[in-house]
């Protein structure tokens, strides 16, 4: 029960930064009456902003949904949701001054997961690292092999990982959303729904602390279905 | 010159625009966290006000503000802190902070009354 409404609690704070947002952004709107170009800009700003918190919200109901098994596992081309994670966020990481870029280098086309669910957590991993990362800095997104499976890695170069969330990951899971003396809107939560997503997908996820910033990493099955793709 | 120390760029450039709209032809910068806006502070002219959130990327507000305290030039600036946490008035005054803004709930005429 404490542990429910701690989640609660952190969800509440979490969806508090895009909200306050908005509502600055809404002033902004009201401010720039004469400028049809600084309008157009913070009008797309707003629609960024609401749809970043809905898929925030559309998560932590995936993740209560998790138990009825409504997700089922599928041969997903792990390269392709990559690419659409990257495409949707790199106008987010313009804006910020940052840089998100992909190293492809994986044989084994196909991973056993659910899209859905898979896309979330790339999501999210690629949404930390942009939060983690310093001004004028870059992101990477790799995609390669490891051992008899696929493994996805996002790192960021910044500050190092708050202890209490190394711990949880060294353990091997973020068991609950961390408290919020993280970030705002950063990587709390975001780091709890990819715990979860990955673990209902059966892969493992991990963390790399570099003195420079941190790799998230999830290592997934590969699918025996030959690949589509050449 | 105005400081805003916010981690959220797009935070830090609506109260830049409350400010600009009353004052335009202010000089303003912009800081993504505490370290950055230190090596200014250290190397270059002081600000008249600064905006300071206090969840920032590494370094909290608090480390900045008592590093701030440190330097009798630097202790002198006022400091409105802007955050959407719930904090003690007692906690801020002894920073020497002239005035809190909740993001939750400020306006542009909040920010604009300590221009």
């Amino acid at each position: 029960m404490e542990s429910e409404v701690n989640g609660i609690l952190v969800a509440a704070h979490e969806l508090k930064a895009p909200l306050s947002l908005l509502r600055q952004l809404a002033f902004s709107l009201e401010l720039t009456e004469d400028d049809t170009a600084a309008r157009t800009k913070i009008q797309h700003q707003m629609i960024d902003v609401s749809d970043r918190a809905l898929k925030q919200v559309s998560d932590l109901t995936k993740i209560a949904r998790l138990d009825d098994g409504l997700f089922e596992m599928e041969p997903v081309a792990i390269r392709g949701v990559c690419d659409e994670v990257t495409s949707e966020l790199r106008h987010l990481f313009r804006y910020n001054h940052k840089k998100l870029e992909t190293s492809y280098t994986n044989h084994s086309r196909l991973v056993v997961a659910n899209r859905e669910l898979l896309y979330s957590v790339i999501y999210n991993f690629c949404l930390n690292a942009m939060h983690y990362s310093d001004k004028d800095s870059r992101s990477e997104l790799t995609v390669r092999d490891y051992q008899d499976k696929v493994r996805f890695l996002v790192r960021d170069f910044g500050p190092s990982l708050p202890t209490d969330v190394w711990r949880s990951l060294k353990k091997g899971w973020v068991e609950k959303p961390t408290s919020i003396a993280m970030r705002p809107g950063s990587s709390g939560l975001g780091l709890y729904i990819a715990s979860k997503f990955s673990q209902y997908m059966d892969a493992n996820v991990g963390a790399i602390r570099h003195r420079d910033g941190t790799s998230f990493f999830v290592d997934l099955p590969v699918s025996k279905q030959a690949s589509l793709f050449v | 010159m105005i400081f805003i120390i916010d981690d959220d760029q797009e935070m830090a450039e609506c109260i830049s625009l409350a400010i600009r709209s009353i004052k335009p032809a202010e000089s303003i910068r912009i800081f993504s966290n505490a370290i950055a806006a230190m090596q200014v502070l250290d190397d270059e002219e002081l600000p008249s006000l600064i905006f300071l959130d206090i969840l920032l990327n590494g370094p909290d507000g608090f480390t900045f503000l008592n590093e701030l305290s440190s330097y009798s030039d630097t202790a002198k600036i006022p400091v409105v802190i802007v955050s959407s946490l719930s904090l003690k008035k007692q906690q801020l005054e002894d920073y020497g902070v002239v005035g809190f803004l909740d993001k939750t709930t400020m306006t542009p005429e909040d920010i604009q009354k300590y221009v």
